[in-house]
């Protein structure tokens, strides 16, 4: 055995340290063509599927490679975060959440991606590109920060046999909002008569968790004329009085419901998918929750409810407002971003050219079972959108991306992001669902918390 | 002349060299260098895990205008109300039960040892999973509980999480169900090292029972009892689980403690600072309690 000096380890030390520096080149070249790319995991299988299959196809197609992490929604987002704060990051992210693109734009932590967007503008819906924008408080300007990939709407999800068992038809249900909803109020009490007694008529997510309740209550508003809560210009309008009333009667009519027991008590502290268990257990006769997951989830498991039982509306026949309007649907959209500090941004910019390409970005989409929905209108023409045998796809397309559409709002302001975070309105429909609060006077408290939100982001 | 006297360079030469003989401890030449050898990677891994972790953490949450904001949040004296509530109840309750149960273990015979098998599952179980678990068995609708108390009795429970004291129940009852095992053992095992000798003497005395306990047994496992007691409050100080997986700090953000409170903060808002700062804030209560519980180790070395 070889006799160990003090001069041999340092020898050895020393020719460890000379090894490890000479290999760097090597790593360098092999980053030259990598990209690292991290992806929130899809409800069901086939949306990995189909994202691992957009992956490959680039990979052969450039020869470049992209390191991909499929992770679940939760630790991604919290990833991202960490990643972003400590700024060791990868080269391309989703934005997940989606409002990460407007706070994160804010403070001028993405890549600018306007030559990517600008390679298939004229594809994207108007829409998308608004929500595709960030305004950076640095720069004092907007940019486009992200690269619209996919999108969802709340549609409405019913159970045609509840319906049906309470002696009434999907046909009856009326087309204006609060004659809409009240529908099931009746169905409920009808079921009631019958002896059901653990079915509610309503599935609102009158919680403080997760982003659904938020969509609720904004669906809500601007159904009922708050559509100026934000305007593009990033200004918070609360002195509007049609802003005031629509909140007042938009958190009265959620907080009534689950007061008057068309809620199931159970919903007050409801989170991302509890909504979706409680649907598929009946306990509810229709729930208001975005994208398709609720319908896709059961698809292979119980066709006969993905075909036959489960009625999606959209538009048309999602409810008209009051007056018999159509109400615009608020889209979310994913969005790939590229964070500064990247370290290959040119093969991430290329990746994302070549996924938004309509063929490529309208296959992912479709393979991903139309959990999402496309974000370039051409995409919606395409035979598995239009397919007459799919009771719910051409509603949820129509609804999501040819009907009428506004983007949520914190692409106007970021500041919209943590009063949806914050769940400033769950808070508000809770104090009159279950603390007995005036809706005056909750809509009040939480306009006050609204203000301070946007003290903190000034624009213009 | 430069302004420095040849007796001033003199001194600090001395003065280097004696901190420099100080710090080598009375080693010289290769055994300094070994010394050094050996010393660098323990001394890399304390920075790197330990040390920048926290001063990490600290400048995170450095910024008084983070705690301005986290005090004007609605939801932050609550969940520090939480806080007290979930620690006092959580470790004392806890505590007390794992003591008399240890006393229980102690009973000779097989049928104790099969019982205390089946009694330290819930410790061994996955926390996450028992605790998602316990989530969907309190459910009003369709939870287990309801449904066995509407089964059996007809009594329609309540709906457990959707109010904040029972939600907070649920959440204080399942963490005592989990680590109560756990510190029965600990306890256990500091009985068993009571020498038999001291307890045949107490009993021919006739300090049996009750008085054996008071007299004899709890005296010498106080010392033990305290400092599970405070390890206890720290580890629970930063539990995340039980709260996240029973109330989800739900309803309506009312059942949060500090540790879930910085979570949200962090992940949910998009403000890791603001998160850094939320569980900043129990730094006053546990830095008196590292400090009492150094000063307890110090001084009960040679004790139970």
């Amino acid at each position: 055995m070889a006799h160990l000096t003090r001069r041999s380890v340092l020898r050895g030390s020393a020719a460890l340290g000379a090894a490890q520096a000479l290999g760097f080149p090597h790593v360098a070249k092999a980053a030259a063509t990598t990209a690292t790319m991290w992806f929130s995991q899809g409800f069901v299988q086939d949306e990995d599927v189909a994202l691992r299959k957009a992956v490959a196809d680039y990979e052969k197609a450039s020869g470049n490679k992209i390191e991909l992490s499929v992770i679940p929604f939760a630790p991604e987002r919290q990833k991202i975060i960490s990643a972003i704060t400590s700024g060791v990051v990868p080269d391309i992210v989703d934005s997940n959440p989606g409002e990460i693109l407007q706070l994160y734009g804010w403070q001028d932590k993405w890549v600018d991606v306007s030559d990517v967007v600008e390679s298939q503008k004229g594809q994207f819906s108007e829409t998308a590109l608004q929500a595709a924008q960030a305004y950076n408080s640095v720069i004092k300007k907007r940019e486009f920060y992200g690269v619209p990939l996919r999108a969802a709407v709340v549609p409405c999800h019913i159970w045609r046999s509840l319906v049906e068992k309470a002696g009434l038809k999907i046909e009856d249900i009326p087309k204006t909002w609060d004659a809409y909803f009240d529908f099931f109020k009746k169905v409920q009490d009808n079921l009631r008569k019958q002896g059901e007694r653990k079915v509610y008529g309503l599935g609102f997510q009158v919680t403080a968790l997760g982003v659904d309740p938020y969509n609720l209550f904004m669906a809500f508003l601007v159904a009922y004329g708050g559509q100026d809560i934000v305007t593009k210009d990033g200004k918070l309008h609360l002195d509007d009085p049609k802003v005031k009333q629509a909140a007042t009667k938009a958190v009265a009519y959620i907080g009534g419901a689950y007061k008057d027991g068309y809620v199931p008590p159970s919903a007050i502290n409801w989170n991302d998918a509890d909504d979706n268990n409680a649907f598929h257990a009946k306990l509810m006769v229709m729930d208001v929750d975005g994208t398709l997951s609720t319908e896709v989830a059961v698809k292979e498991k119980h066709p006969e409810w993905y075909y036959k039982e489960i009625v999606t509306h959209g538009v048309p026949g999602y409810p008209n407002d009051n007056a018999g309007k159509p109400v615009p649907s608020i889209v979310g959209y994913t969005n790939g971003l590229i964070p500064k500090g990247a370290k290959n941004v040119a093969v991430a910019k290329e990746f994302l050219k070549y996924f938004i390409q309509p063929k490529v970005i309208g296959e992912f989409v479709e393979l991903g079972l139309g959990r999402w929905l496309p974000v370039m209108p051409s995409l919606a023409k395409s035979p598995f959108w239009q397919n007459p045998k799919d009771p719910h796809l051409k509603g949820y397309v129509q609804q999501g991306l040819l009907g009428p559409t506004i983007p949520d709002y914190y692409v106007f302001n970021p500041a919209m992001a943590e009063v949806r975070n914050q769940q400033v309105w769950s808070v508000a429909m809770i104090d009159v669902a279950k603390e007995g609060m005036k809706p005056e006077a909750a809509v009040e408290k939480a306009l006050k918390r609204m203000q301070e939100m946007f003290a903190k982001y000034p624009i213009g | 002349m430069n302004g420095v006297s040849v007796a001033e360079v003199d001194r600090s030469s001395v003065r280097w060299r004696a901190l420099s003989r100080s710090l080598r401890g009375g080693l010289k030449g290769a055994e300094y260098t070994w010394s050094l050898a050996f010393v660098v990677p323990y001394l890399a891994v304390f920075v790197t895990f330990v040390a920048y972790p926290v001063v990490y953490g600290l400048w995170m949450g450095s910024e008084p205008s983070l705690y301005r904001e986290l005090f004007r949040d609605p939801i932050y004296e609550r969940t520090v109300v939480n806080t007290v509530l979930y620690l006092a109840l959580g470790v004392n309750v806890k505590m007390f039960l794992a003591l008399l149960l240890s006393g229980f273990f102690m009973r000779p015979g097989r049928w104790t040892k099969v019982m205390l098998l089946i009694f330290v599952l819930p410790w061994a179980v996955p926390q996450i999973s028992t605790f998602i678990s316990i989530h969907w068995m309190l459910n009003g609708e369709w939870g287990f509980l309801n449904n066995a108390l509407y089964k059996l009795f007809h009594i329609e429970g309540p709906s457990w999480l959707n109010d904040r004291w029972t939600a907070l129940g649920a959440v204080i009852v399942s963490h005592i169900w989990k680590w109560t095992p756990f510190w029965t053992l600990i306890l256990l095992a500091g009985r068993m090292a009571i020498p038999l000798e001291i307890r045949d003497t107490a009993r021919v005395d006739g300090a049996t029972g009750v008085r054996g306990f008071v007299h004899i047994t709890f005296p010498l496992l106080a010392n033990l009892y305290l400092i599970c007691t405070l390890l206890s409050t720290i580890f629970l100080l930063g539990d995340f689980n039980a709260v996240y997986f029973v109330s989800g700090g739900g309803p309506a953000n009312s059942t949060h403690v500090l540790a879930t409170l910085g979570i949200r903060d962090a992940f949910d808002i998009a403000q890791p600072r603001l998160g850094v700062a939320a569980v900043m804030s129990a730094l006053p209560l546990v830095i008196p309690l590292v400090i009492v519980l150094m000063r307890k180790l110090r001084t009960t070395e040679v004790q139970l």
